[in-house]
């Protein structure tokens, strides 16, 4: 048996070669498929990724607990019925990658030229640090320092929009619990950017002290947010945060919800992405499928006389189709490896990303940032890998089978 | 024991609207160590004969049986396996596979039956040599001559010691010297290893070799004659 | 049919399946170019559409740097008369006049930061779609009228129903405190959470008092009869402009950059793709055409022999290349728009396509149009690139000599 294997694999080897012209061109045509799937799946990959990371750290967390009714009517009346002093105290122990209790309102920011409509954000900054973009993301000023500071983050957008500056002051106005406007004077002392400009015009950070005593809402929060190990395996991080709140008294009403609950359109963007990644993948193969069975097709049809021979010497039919199909899937082989290789050689120095600024509110409109980091993945790259060698192999069975049923005999006088 | 034993054996073929008998009601028997020609014209059933008895063609009507065994009934499966163990083929051209060095389409057949390496490669030496190809092993047909391509088939038919050794036409395509050296070879194949020989030509050279001269035409043998060996 | 055509046409059956075969990679893509290429343009007509009918319009006249800032004071002054000579000169309805400011909505128990925008009642309608979406109460219908018009989300998070009454508080044009009240008209409902939840419409003059704007207003929207004539339009409304106020007619290409660069940016990662199946395409052609090329080495060199130039046996194989592409073309072309027709009629949807279509204004399910363009555009792509590949098969036949041409196998 290992005898016939081996003669096998000597055969479908030296066989690949013989008509070295089509083999290449056939070779070049499996090393631009493979080489077009993974690339495409890298920047594909790169752009969501990107989307789901700017999204998660926007929201910002992996996993978020509001008030029931907050998401829809996020108004200081629904605050999250535990007191900020126990959920401190559950959560520090919770040994989380991040976390942050804060307090977000709809708000009115006016300046002495504009008015706009924002959301205020209450902060610790020792807790918020690691969790928003913004603390990196200050180019002007500084961030805050704790709960009880008094000065206002904003935006590079909207410091535009309003005709303000850094260390000036503007007027935020929101509502206590009671329905009373309330309004209080912030100077501008830290300007940030971020990577969408709808959150540079849209969220102002305060601290959390400040805040609440703005709005009078004593030792409550809107919103807790935790952010896990990795995005994309969400459940450890959720499961924890279910288990931490159970053990809180009055905790019953609360929602705890994943980034993919919160953000639909970034968890469905992550699905149909898996979906189309194994579309692509199979379309392009397909494409490639016809050449491949054509080059098949010929190679068994010039050689139906040296394969009548090798069944008439005593070869058994399965031995000549396992030949063919063998031949087929060392060419793909080969395919794989240099398309793989050319994809990593070119998709390794755009990692630093590729700069899409021309299309920049393009890539906004889809909630996606102006540089593109392709992402390659090992799990990709496995999978065209299985895919092509799979239906590569099933492609090869209908030549391989006509070969292995060749009448030695006819084969052999067959001129 | 016969070596081969064919009985009433009947095969027609179609070509485009004629049937052609190419066996009608052949009996035929052959001892071991024999040394036979078939001789007829061109579609005369000698090849189609030859490859009933390689169990390469299932004839209509008729038994087979090579060295005590029936074979127009086996499957495929194991017509080759037999083909792999009691005979050896020559054909009339295009007798080897181009990708294959001369010494590797010698192991091929011991390479499928699954003899060791080792014994493979001291097998192939000593048959190659005999042939009288030493040196010449590690070429491929494309780069031999006619001559010592059949010798490498030849090496290859023998070396597993088939009992039986079916060759079509051997030599249509040599120059006279090099078919009677390769004759001269059959022959002594013949008397050092008591193979038997079967040959389906029509070169009267090649006839001459023979001890027994079966002639056929039209599907039926016409004369069978016993004769001295050149 | 000549006896070029005729040969042209028996060669290529001499292999049955291989022809079969590469016509079939033809078919292939041709059927998913005219698929994708047509569901493709197809969606991006229909989210120019969606897009621009909530609010922006296909042109709005307004003060320079208006579209960025957004500020107050950068106005169209006497924006009622200019928006009427518009309407006028242009003979055109679709032309409504718009003031736009941020403002703390309060209702007895909520406030909420909005946009409020003050509208022409009469012609709002005919430039946005949201006067259609009311589903509560009614749209406004006075000009001076203290009415409002708010979004579902808005009016459900200020508790407040038809009839109730909204306190407005912002900055006027020249910074000043502004504030109204007003009586909630109707509630629209889009099924965009962002605009439900922020804008609110009140009419334009009620506007002008409130926020002291002096008879001006921000933007004045213009709908073409068609997209395609915008171009156009957007020249004759400049012409209307008076001169030294700084104004400025901007398409909507200017308005909502976002929108063309993100159809930028999708056709060319499916340009990459529709790429790559083309050039696939393309190397089936040729590993066929030079196979066949190759096999007829000694053929060729007879005919060759006999007098019949290279030129013309290369022409003879593109003509080969030619009928199977041609094959290809109609045969994928056909195909391609009876499965896009499939769809057609029973709308094309994928999983979850509605969270998606969400997002770039799109409807759950999308009901593809196949256009000539969209029928031919990718077939006509592959039929070139198949004659192409077979330039270098019939160009080697110019290195062909005849007498070592027929003495091989």
């Amino acid at each position: 048996m290992i005898g016939a294997a081996r003669i096998v694999a000597t055969l479908a080897w030296r066989n690949l070669w013989r008509n070295h012209r089509r083999t290449l061109i056939m070779l070049a045509a499996t090393t631009i498929a493979v080489w077009a799937m993974i690339f495409m799946t890298a920047l594909m990959r790169g752009m969501v990724n990107d989307m789901v990371r700017d999204g998660v750290e926007s929201l910002p967390g992996h996993v978020q607990v509001h008030h029931p009714a907050f998401r829809d009517d996020p108004s200081i009346g629904n605050t999250i019925p535990i007191s900020d002093a126990d959920i401190i105290a559950a959560f520090e122990a919770g040994g989380f990658a991040a976390w942050s209790s804060r307090i977000n309102v709809p708000a009115m920011i006016t300046s002495e030229r504009e008015t706009r409509g924002v959301t205020l954000f209450g902060i610790d900054p020792a807790l918020d640090r690691n969790l928003t973009f913004v603390a990196d993301g200050i180019v002007d000023g500084r961030f805050l320092v704790d709960a009880d500071d008094k000065g206002l983050l904003v935006g590079r957008k909207l410091v535009e929009t309003l005709e303000t500056a850094l260390g000036k002051r503007v007027v935020l106005m929101s509502q206590d619990p009671d329905n009373e406007i309330v309004d209080r004077g912030f100077r501008i002392v830290g300007v940030f950017e971020a990577n969408l400009e709808s959150q540079e015009e849209t969220m102002v950070f305060a601290g959390k002290a400040t805040v609440r005593n703005l709005l009078g809402v004593g030792d409550r929060v809107t919103e807790i947010a935790i952010l896990g190990d990795d995005y994309r395996d969400v459940e450890p991080v959720y499961r924890k945060v279910v288990d931490l709140l159970d053990a809180e008294s009055g905790a019953g009403d609360v929602e705890i919800l994943r980034w993919t609950e919160l953000n639909t359109y970034l968890g469905t963007m992550l699905k149909v992405m898996d979906g189309f990644v194994l579309i692509w993948t199979v379309v392009i193969f397909l494409a490639l499928s016809f050449g491949l069975v054509n080059t098949l097709v010929m190679a068994v049809f010039e050689r139906v006389r040296e394969i009548g021979l090798m069944l008439a010497l005593g070869m058994r039919p399965i031995s000549v189709m396992s030949q063919v199909v063998l031949e087929s899937l060392m060419l793909l082989a080969i395919g794989l490896a240099l398309g793989t290789a050319i994809a990593w050689a070119t998709i390794v120095p755009l990692e630093d990303g590729i700069d899409l600024s021309i299309v920049a509110e393009g890539m906004e409109f889809f909630g996606a940032a102006t540089v593109l980091y392709p992402e390659l993945t090992v799990f990709d790259v496995a999978l065209a890998n299985i895919v092509v060698l799979t239906l590569g192999f099933f492609a090869s069975l209908s030549p391989a089978w006509r070969a292995s049923r060749y009448e030695p005999m006819e084969a052999i006088t067959k001129l | 024991m016969s070596t081969v034993r064919c009985i009433d054996l009947c095969k027609t073929y179609r070509q485009g609207e004629q049937d052609i008998k190419a066996l009608d009601h052949v009996d035929l028997e052959i001892d071991k160590g024999g040394f036979v020609c078939l001789s007829a014209p061109s579609g005369g059933g000698k090849t189609t004969l030859l490859n009933a008895i390689g169990g390469l063609d299932i004839p209509d009507s008729g038994e087979v049986w090579i060295d005590g065994q029936r074979i127009d009934t086996l499957s495929k499966g194991r017509l080759a396996k037999l083909r792999l163990s009691k005979i050896g083929f020559v054909f009339q051209a295009y007798n080897l596979i181009p990708v294959l060095t001369a010494r590797e389409n010698v192991e091929f057949v011991m390479q499928i039956q699954g003899v060791p390496p080792a014994e493979r490669g001291q097998r192939s030496s000593a048959i190659l040599e005999e042939v009288g190809l030493a040196g010449l092993e590690d070429r491929r047909p494309a780069e031999m001559s006619g001559g010592q391509q059949q010798r490498v088939a030849v090496a290859r038919a023998i070396v597993s010691q088939p009992a039986l050794v079916l060759a079509d036409e051997p030599t249509a395509n040599l120059d006279s010297r090099t078919a009677d050296d390769l004759m001269g070879l059959f022959v002594a194949l013949n008397r050092h290893h008591e193979t038997t020989f079967v040959i389906a030509t029509h070169d009267q050279r090649v006839m001459a070799y023979a001890k027994r001269l079966i002639k056929m035409l039209d599907g039926r043998i016409i004369d069978d004659i016993r004769q001295q060996a050149a | 049919m000549s006896i070029t055509l005729r040969l042209a046409w028996r060669n290529l059956w001499r292999h049955p399946r291989r022809t079969w075969l590469t016509m079939g990679a033809m078919v292939f893509s041709n059927v998913l170019l005219v698929f994708m290429i047509t569901l493709q343009i197809g969606m991006y007509g229909l989210m120019i559409e969606n897009t621009l009918k909530v609010l922006t319009g296909h042109m709005q006249v307004q003060a320079k740097g208006y579209k960025d800032d957004m500020k107050m004071r950068q106005v169209v002054p006497d924006i009622r008369a200019l928006s009427a000579k518009l309407r006028d000169a242009l003979g055109l309805e679709t032309v409504s006049a718009r003031a736009s400011a941020f403002a703390l909505a309060s209702s007895e128990e909520r406030s909420f930061g909005i946009q409020v925008l003050g509208v022409e009642p009469r012609y709002e309608p005919l430039v946005s779609s949201l006067p259609g979406l009311v589903k509560a109460g009614r749209f406004l219908a006075d000009i001076d009228a203290a009415e409002i018009v708010v979004g579902s989300v808005l009016a459900r998070n200020l508790r407040i129903r038809v009839g109730d009454e909204i306190t407005l508080l912002g900055s006027g044009r020249d910074g000043s405190f502004a504030a109204a009240i007003a009586t909630v008209a109707g509630i629209f409902e889009s099924g965009v959470t962002e605009l439900d939840r922020s804008i609110a419409q009140v009419p334009l003059v009620f506007f002008q008092d409130v926020f002291f704007m002096d008879g001006a207003g921000h933007q004045i929207v213009l709908t073409a009869t068609d997209l395609a004539l915008v171009g156009a339009q957007q020249a004759a409304v400049a012409e209307l402009l008076p001169d030294g106020d700084g104004l400025t007619v901007y398409d909507w290409d200017a308005l909502q950059p976002g929108l063309r660069q993100a159809i930028q940016a999708d056709i060319s990662s499916a340009f990459f793709m529709y790429a790559i199946l083309v050039i696939l395409v393309a190397f089936s052609v040729l590993n066929t055409q030079l196979m066949s090329v190759l096999e007829r080495t000694r053929e060729f060199g007879i005919v060759m022999a006999l007098g019949v130039s290279p030129g013309r046996l290369g022409r003879l194989v593109m003509l080969e290349t030619g009928l199977m592409g041609l094959l290809g073309l109609l045969a994928g072309a056909s195909l391609g728009a009876l499965f896009t027709y499939y769809f057609t009629v029973n709308g094309f949807s994928y999983p979850g396509m509605d969270e998606m279509a969400k997002a770039f204004n799109l409807p759950a399910e999308f009901y593809p149009r196949v256009t000539l363009l969209t029928l031919t555009l990718g077939p006509l792509a592959v039929f070139v690139f198949a004659l192409l590949s077979a330039v270098y098969p019939a160009l080697r036949l110019h290195w062909l000599h005849p007498v070592e041409a027929m003495r091989a196998a």
